[in-house]
This record gives C-alpha cells, structure tokens and sequence, in this order.
C-alpha cells in the first residue's frame, strides 16, 4: 500500500478492495464449517450448472422415459425410475436447477424488497418510517408460509408465482435489519459532512448508506436463500407449483400422489427430502460464516 | 345427478383445506402427519363395525340437494328407491314398487307399492310417501335441484291408494324403471319449508326405509349408519357401518394396513400393487363405470345465444380438434399413467354397459397417427413458423389451456404427455392445475379440460349433458350441460332414444348418439379407468361386487356391497404394521423433518437476535 506515489483514485479504490476481499477470504477460512458449507454449495452449483450436459432436458420427458414405472434402484437407474419411468437420478439432478433457482430469486427479491422499504424507513424516519414499519410489522407477524399458500393459489401455477409468493413474504426481516444500521450509520459524522457539502437524500442513501448495509444484506441473502429453497419445496410439496417443472418439492408432492409411501418406495421420497435439507444446510453454514466475518460482535466460536 | 359424478371423486376444497393444516413448513414434516393421522381413530363399540375409507365432502345429506358420489351413495343405503338394478346384469328390479306395467299408449305407469317397508320411526312407507316425493319435486323447483331430469316430463302424479302409485306422463320416457329418486317420509319432510337450505342433518337418526339408517354425521370426519332391522329384503349383517374421512390416500391405506378401516377405494396402481402382496387383504381390480376424456371447449354460450367465455379459436375448427386427438397415443396413456388398470378409451359409453357401448369403425377411428395430424394442420393452413410454432389464423402462435383437477394426479400426469405430443406439432400447451375447476368451467374460460363422469345402467343423464337444453339459460346462469356442447343432430337422436321403449332399437340410438359426439369431436374419451380398491379379509368375510362377476364395491348402482358384507368371525385386531420399508421411509422423513426443523429455526433465531452496528 505504499508503492507508486501516482496512482489513480480508481486504481486506488480497486486495490483497496481487493485487499478487503483477500482480508475477507482470510478471516473465512478460519470457519470450517463456513468451508463446508461453501463446498457443499459449490458441488451442488457445479451438478446444477452443468446439468444440461449430464442428463439433458430430455430427462424430464416422460414420452422417451427410458424405464419401466416405479422401479427399484439398478444399475441403469441408481435411484431407480418414477411413476413415468423416468430415472430419478436424472430428475433429482435437473430438479436442483428450479430449486437454486427459485432459491436464489425469491431470496434476492425478498432482500431487495427489504432493503429499500429499510434504508428508506431508516433515512427519511418520521411519521413516514411509523406508517412503513407498521406495515413490515403488519408483515412480521403474518405466518409467512400462510400468506404465501395464499399468494401461490389465487395466482396461476408458474415458477415466477413461487418465487413472488416467497419474496414478497419474507422481506420484514431484513428490512428491520437495513432499518436499524441505515439510522446507526447516519448518525456518523462524516453523513453530517457529506450533508454540509450539499448532499442530497439519493446521495446519502446510494453513496454512503447502501455500501455500509450492504456486507448485512449479503449475509441476509446467503442465509434466506435457505428458507427460500424450504418454501419453495413446501409449496411444491402442497401441490402449489409448476406441476410441469420439475423440482424436488415437486418430486415429493408426485412421490406421494403415486402413493410411495404406503408402497415403501424410500428411494422416491428420500433423495429429494435429503437433497433440500443439504442445499438448505450448506447456505445456511455460508451465510453464518459471512455474517460472524463481517460482524466480529458475534464472536470467533461460530 | 344422482347417477352420475364428475371426476375428481375427490372433492377439492376440503382436500386442500388439510392440506393446508399439514403445512407446517417443513416439507418432510408432512409426509410425519400421515400416518399421524391415521392413528387418530375412535373407539370401537361392541360387535362388528364396517368401517370404509372416503375423502370426497358430502354435499348435502338432503336428497333434492345431493350430487355427490358420497351422498348419493349414503342415500341408496338411507332410503328406497321405488327400483333397484340387479346386481348380476343391472336389469331393473323390485325396490319400493313390487311390480309396474305402463299404458298402451306408454304414458300411464302404475306401481305397486310394497306392504312390508316400514319407516325407521316406525310408520309404513306408502304410495302417499313416493307421490308426496314426486309432487314436491314437480312443483318445487328447488326440491329439483339433483333429480330434476326425471321429473321434468312427469304430468301428474298420484296415489289413489297406499298401495298404488300412478304416474301420468307428457311424453313417453325410457327411464321409468330406472328412475334414481330417493323416496322420502311425507310426515318428516312435509315440515321443511326452504328445500335450497334444508340439508336433513341436524336430526338423527334419520327416518329412512333403506338397509341402514343414518346415525349420525360430522362433516368431514364421519357419516355413521346402523342397519335397518326391519329392512324387507333382510338387514346387513355388519352392526355398524362407519365413512370415516382421510383426505390423504396414503394415510388410508396406511389404516387399512393397520386395521383401522376395512375398505378403502381409489387406490393408485402403486398402492394397489404395494398392498397385493399383504396378508389379509384383497385387492378388487375391476372394469370401472367411468370414463376420463378430453373435452374441448367447442364456444360457450347460452340458451338465447349469448356467446360468453375465452375459449381458444382455432379449436372450432373441426381438423384442428382432429388432428389434435390424432396426436393423443391412448394406448401410452393407459400403459403409463394407469400402469394399465384401466381400458382404452373409444365411445362415451364404457364397455361394461355392453348394451349401449359403441366403438369407432376403422375408418372413422383417430388413431395414434402424428404424422397425419402433421398433414392436417398443413392442410388447414395451420403453417409453422421459422421457430417451429403452429401459427393460428390470425397469425399468432397456437397456445392452449387445459383445465386440470389439482386433486387428480392422472390429470397431471396425462397433461404431461399432451405438453410433449401436441409441442412436437407445434401447438403449446398450459397447465391450469385447480383446486375447484367448475368456476372456469362453468364461466367458459378454457380451451380443453379433463373430464369424466360415472355411467348409470341408463345412459339417459350422461347424454342429457351434452344436450342444447342444458345450456345456461344466460351466460350468468349455470346449466347442467358438461362442455356446452349444442348439436342439432345429437339433440335429435336423444329425444327419440328418451321415447324408445324398444330395447335394441333404443340402444342404437343410443350407438348413433355416442358415433355423433366422436365425430365432433368435442369429447374425447382417453380411457375407461378400473376400480381399484382394497379391503381386509379378516373383517369381511365376503362381500358382493356389482356385476358380480368382475364387478366394483365402491360406487355402485345399488346397495349391494354394504349391505351383502359379512363380518369375518373371529375379528382378530390389528395387521401385520407397516412393511419393514415402511418404517425406514418414516425414519428417513423424520431425520429429514428433524434436520430441516434445526436448520429452520437456527436461522430463525440468528436472524432476529441479530443487532448489528
């Protein structure tokens, strides 16, 4: 940090970054369980990514199923096949794509949604943050799973439906979060300074605000993407998704409709039950090691 | 509609309603509930209680209201009817009315009633009794609601004596020994004022003439009926005879294993093979009276014309209805999604009901023929775009909605093979899954939908839906048509069959009637489904399908299976448990339950313990 005396503000600013990633990187791998949650994550990303190339879309046509229905597992299929014959295996692979997918968008929508209602709440405050946060409380305390059964049914049968249903029921959370820091750092003085110097309210909030809430609502997103990828599978599971895509919730709702659990057929139920429990462990122990990195209050056992 | 009921057996609202208590937010901790709930069972009295597994709500326990394959079921159990159909072939036999010969002219029917029905409370049923029946529903129209269609042609009807009941008709009707109308208590029902809202459940037991007597009911637990004692053709054996509710089909047969229910009906082909093997149970895999079809909306509208809904347009083009069936592989669907308990569908009429049913001749047939559906849609001017999407007449890509039961996973399940065959014509398919599909359905919002009726020994009520009087009589009224069918042609045919007393004439109006509607091709019936039911042999010792031979115990057109059961002697308590697997799936779903509950709340707790800086 104190080689070339001419360095641009820019370059500045990028090396100072890097140097907080490495610093951050650093203090994460002093987690273990943080590490395994962020390799589970990877193997998962990389089974999911690469999906098309192992099994293809073709995995989900019951037309040219392959196997005869409801087989136990074999050689061929490892899992053995559904009520279509399709191999499980295959599907329970394809099935993870909806589910991260679902995952990863209702949770960003959900912190996003969170985010603004918070920073705003929080910048503006008065009577306007009163009406805003009695409306998140309002939120707070609505059975959030309720709620979304209610969005998902009187809105049509589609991912996008699932993925509204999630984010718009789960935000109360983190916009509490964001609301309490935006106040904490807008009673620094340099928010005072940047106020003096003709700041306006865009500028507090986007230039000074957002980059300190920010770390909050990476560790927010890494841990509701778990809660997500759970409400999606029950909201599958509940006969309230895309009937047509397939997912593990999805998996457990047609598992159960073919009657598997009365037949005994655990090779159908529990790879897709153990599949979300493990995705939802793995960003759960992410998010937990974020957020004690970025957060050294909650101390170094964690 | 007495005879009939619209498929899902299962009735959806109710379903879900549990469905929703068993979100508990943790998916696994749901597939814990089933069985859970299958322990919660009451206590046994004294003797032989035959209990049966349903799921489908009761609609009303009042005879003028009830369509429901359940309720209807508990009234031929609860109250006579004036005939019966014979269990062997399903001719008609005596019920209340020992003999009834017609007119010459066919438009005079005289009954005669029988001396030896009694009421529960006690009081003979009489001639006064069925006439009372009639009249109220003749002049009430309310009191029509489920049974209008037999009555709509009745001119007067009277009992000159206890014993004989006379019924004037306008014109001839062929369903006169076939007439499905509960036959109530005059000096009971005479007190009900308001016939829309009276549901006859706030007294029990209820004062019938039937094999049981109803005594008791709570909605959606139970319906609990004790055998007529007095009953002319001989009480039912069993001392008790319980409809006890599980909205899960698992958790049923997880019952039946156990012991808990003695008979459980609309098995999956997984469940009936899983159960196969189990000591002390049978497994009844019998021709079905219904039939699954595809129908297609062909422009709802109502009797003075006004065309309403959104159907799809290109659907009213005959070739493309064409050539979309020729796109449809029966015989895939039947191997694949009823793992070939049921049979292929060809006319409306099911091959069990051999005097009515009709099939395609090899000309006139839509074979599995994608290749022609290809040429037909060419031919039509139905062309593909550069991404390989049918293009509508108006130049938009073809897109369809079909309406599908959330409850019934073969609609689900056949949706998906039409997504693939009718994608491979370039024709796009949506899913609409619902809950309660008859508010599309009557509004005319769909393209096609999946639909299905049980069939009665007379077809009369299955072809009356596809009738132009059945229209709504506005597009704000709902009518008792199916699929808004209006077709001058097939309109002819049923009023002469409704007129034909001859048998063989009448049944090949019928086979024209059913050739008709193929041609339309408005209904496509895909399949005949089986009967799949199971029930446990050591506490019924026998028990009587209906036909006989090869026959179904759930549903039938009579009362023959609850009322012919025989409790086995010696009743020996619970089964053998559940199956080894059975346990580890349960141990499994509870780690997973267990696993995703301590993920839950872990991450519930941090994220409101929270406060940062």
């Amino acid at each position: 940090m104190t080689s070339e005396p001419y360095v641009t503000a820019a370059a500045l600013a990028r090396r100072r970054r890097r140097a907080s990633l490495a610093r951050f990187w650093h203090r994460y791998r002093a987690h273990r369980a943080g590490l395994w949650g962020l390799a589970g994550l990877t193997l998962i990303g990389l089974v999911a990514l690469t999906a098309p190339l192992t099994v293809g879309a073709d995995v989900q046509s019951v037309t040219n199923a392959p196997g005869t229905a409801l087989a136990s597992p074999s050689a061929e299929f490892p899992l053995g096949t559904d009520q279509f014959g399709r191999s499980l295996l295959g599907l329970l692979i394809w099935g993870a794509r909806i589910s991260l997918l679902v995952g990863l968008l209702a949770a960003s929508l959900s912190v996003a949604i969170g985010t603004l209602v918070g920073i705003l709440a929080g910048h503006y405050g008065g009577w306007f943050s009163t009406v805003v946060m009695r409306v998140t409380d309002w939120f707070l305390v609505m059975p959030a799973l309720v709620l979304a059964i209610v969005l998902a049914t009187v809105m049509s049968r589609s991912v996008w439906t699932v993925v509204l249903a999630i984010g718009v029921t789960s935000w109360p959370t983190t916009a509490r979060l964001v609301r309490a820091q935006t106040i904490a750092v807008e009673s620094r003085p340099y928010i005072e300074r940047a106020t003096a110097l003709g700041g306006g309210d865009g500028h507090v909030m986007t230039r000074h605000v957002l980059p300190n809430v920010m770390p909050l609502v990476l560790a927010q997103t890494t841990l509701g993407i778990s809660t997500a990828i759970l409400t999606e599978a029950t909201l599958a599971f509940l006969g309230l998704g895309d009937p047509t895509v397939v997912s593990w919730g999805g998996m457990l709702q047609d598992a159960r409709e073919a009657g598997a659990v009365s037949s005994g057929h655990w090779w159908y139920l529990a790879p897709p039950g153990i599949a979300i429990a493990l995705v939802a462990l793995a960003f759960t122990l992410c998010g937990r090691a974020v957020e004690s990195v970025l957060n050294p209050k909650l101390g170094v056992g964690r | 509609m007495v005879m009939v009921t619209k498929v899902p057996p299962r009735p959806a609202p109710a379903r879900r309603a549990l469905r929703l208590l068993l979100a508990t937010g943790v998916t696994a901790t749901s597939l814990l509930a089933v069985p859970a709930t299958a322990q919660a069972e009451d206590e046994k009295s004294g003797g032989s209680t035959l209990t049966v597994a349903v799921s489908q709500s009761v609609d009303s326990l009042s005879p003028f209201l009830a369509q429901k394959l359940v309720s209807t079921s508990v009234h031929r159990l609860a109250y006579e009817y004036l005939t019966n159909y014979d269990v062997k072939d399903a001719h008609p036999i005596p019920g209340l009315a020992t003999e009834w010969k017609a007119s010459p002219d066919k438009l005079t029917w005289t009954y005669t009633i029988r001396e030896d029905s009694f009421w529960s409370d006690g009081r003979q049923a009489t001639a006064e009794d069925a006439a009372w029946t009639f009249n109220k529903m003749m002049t009430d129209p309310d009191a029509a609601t489920a049974n209008g269609s037999f009555t709509a042609n009745f001119r007067k009807v009277s009992a000159p004596d206890p014993r004989t009941l006379v019924i004037e008709l306008k014109q001839p009707q062929a369903t006169m020994t076939a007439l499905d109308v509960p036959i109530v208590p005059k000096h009971v029902w005479e007190k009900v004022t308001d016939f829309s809202k009276f549901n006859n459940d706030q007294r029990f037991p209820i004062v019938g003439n039937g094999p049981f007597v109803i005594t008791d009911f709570k909605v959606d637990q139970y319906i609990k009926l004790k055998p007529n004692k007095r009953f002319w053709r001989g009480a039912p054996k069993f001392d008790e005879l319980v409809f006890k509710y599980y909205k899960d089909g698992d958790a049923a047969v997880a019952a039946l294993q156990k012991g808990e229910v003695s008979f459980v009906p609309n098995l999956t082909p997984a469940q009936a093979n899983a159960l196969k093997t189990q000591k002390n149970i049978r497994v009844n895999d019998a021709p079905g009276r219904r039939f699954y079809a595809l129908a297609a909306n062909p422009g709802a509208r109502a009797k003075d014309g006004t065309a309403f809904g959104n159907g799809h347009k290109a659907l009213l083009d005959p070739e493309v209805r064409k050539a979309l069936f020729l796109a449809v592989d029966r015989t895939t669907l039947v191997r694949k999604v009823f793992q070939d308990h049921a049979v292929e569908g060809e006319g409306y009429i099911p091959p069990r009901f051999s005097s009515y049913f009709w099939k395609p001749a090899a000309e006139q047939k839509r074979s599995y023929d994608p290749a022609r559906a290809e040429r037909i849609l060419d031919a039509a001017g139905y062309r593909k775009n550069a991404e390989g999407r049918r293009l509508g007449k108006d130049g938009k890509p073809i897109d369809l909605r079909i309406l599908c039961h959330a409850t019934d996973p073969n609609d689900k399940a056949s949706a998906k093979y039409l997504q693939e065959w009718w994608g491979r014509l370039g024709i796009g398919l949506k899913v609409d899954c619902l809950d309660s599909v008859s508010d599309p359905w009557g509004k005319g919002d769909y393209d096609l939908a999946f639909d299905g009726w049980s069939v009665n020994p007379d077809p009369d009520y299955v072809l009356s839906i596809h009738t132009c009087g059945t229209l709504p009589a506005t597009p704000k009224d709902t009518g008792a048509t199916d699929n808004f069918i209006c077709d001058r042609q097939f309109d002819s045919l049923y009023a002469r069959q409704a007129v034909e007393y001859d048998a063989a004439t009448r049944s090949d109006l019928v086979r024209q009637m059913q050739s008709r509607l193929y041609d339309t091709g408005y209904m496509n019936v895909l399949a005949y489904p089986n009967a799949l039911e199971a029930y446990r042999t050591d506490q019924i010792a026998s028990i009587t399908t209906m036909p006989e031979a090869a026959g179904n115990l759930w549903g039938q057109d009579g009362y023959w299976s609850w009322w012919s059961a025989v409790p086995a002697a010696a009743s020996s308590d619970g089964g053998s448990g559940g199956s080894s697997t059975g346990v580890i799936v349960t141990i499994g779903a509870a780690a997973v339950a267990v696993l995703g509950l301590v993920v839950f709340l872990g991450l519930r707790r941090r994220s409101t313990a929270d406060d940062r800086e």
